[in-house]
């Protein structure tokens, strides 16, 4: 059944979410992110495969080239603070506060 | 039969792989934790005959850009020490999910609302190679070209970012 796996994806996606907001590790929150692309993927798959389109296949590319291009810059930001601050912990690197 | 057998075998996975991730305290637990998500998320895409999406999902997610985040959890040299003080962390996991519990059970409410298509392989190249290569440069050729200036423009920005600096701070 396609329900499943549209139930699924939204489970996966407040785990994702969960992550996000209870956790202080910036690698972490990082995957976590990557979960809920993950969830928003299996999505798209779904209901693609439900309407038997391809063209949910073709946005589950685009989110995966847009997760390589966000994995690449993110980790360049994290190696960059971890110089500057030592730390790993996002609430260091409220940088932009006011 | 067999399908929903492994449909659940594999959901499974992905729980507990995301419950491990989002639960264990060393990101490097966690980071082997999501990639038991990400492979059975790549055999959840094989069976809703996804078969271009199976594949990528193994060689990309699963391989290049968890192996990038494992080489640099490495680099770093985490140890214990390093890690946040996440010791008020589960106060913090019961107040996200009181606040994310409601919009769950929007979403699955909504989600059931959608017609149950069974999800038998379908053939006739549906998710093939060529069947979605098709769709991908016919009708998706501009957002295709836009992402490949995406990655052109996040490759430069990490150089600028993590490369040497040279002259100034």
């Amino acid at each position: 059944m396609i329900a499943n796996y549209l139930s699924l994806s939204v489970i996966l996606f407040c785990l994702g979410l969960l992550g996000v907001i209870s956790r202080r590790n910036v690698f972490t929150v990082f995957m976590s992110i990557e979960l809920m692309l993950n969830a928003a993927n299996l999505m798209f798959v779904a209901v693609a495969r439900l309407y038997e389109s391809m063209d949910g296949h073709v946005l589950a590319l685009m989110v995966m080239a847009v997760a390589a291009a966000e994995a690449a810059l993110a980790l360049a930001v994290v190696i960059l603070l971890h110089k500057h601050k030592g730390n790993l912990d996002t609430n260091v690197f409220s940088l932009l506060r006011g | 039969m067999v399908s929903t057998l492994l449909f659940f075998g594999f959901s499974i996975l992905a729980v507990a792989g995301a419950l491990g991730l989002v639960l264990l305290r060393h990101p490097m637990n966690g980071a082997m934790s999501f990639i038991i998500t990400l492979i059975s998320l790549a055999g959840l895409y094989a069976l809703l005959s996804a078969k271009l999406i199976f594949a990528i999902q193994l060689i990309v997610y699963a391989g290049a850009i968890m192996s990038l985040i494992l080489f640099i959890i490495m680099f770093l040299n985490i140890g214990e020490k390093d890690l946040p003080d996440e010791s008020g962390r589960w106060l913090y996991f019961i107040g996200g999910a009181a606040v994310i519990t409601p919009l769950a059970m929007f979403l699955l409410k909504v989600v059931g609302r959608l017609p149950a298509g069974d999800t038998v392989i379908v053939g006739d190249g549906f998710g093939s190679v060529k069947g979605v290569g098709t769709v991908l440069f016919q009708d998706w050729l501009l957002p295709f070209e836009v992402v490949s200036i995406l990655l052109l423009v996040a490759l430069v920005g990490a150089v600028v970012l993590a490369g040497k600096r040279e002259g100034r701070a």
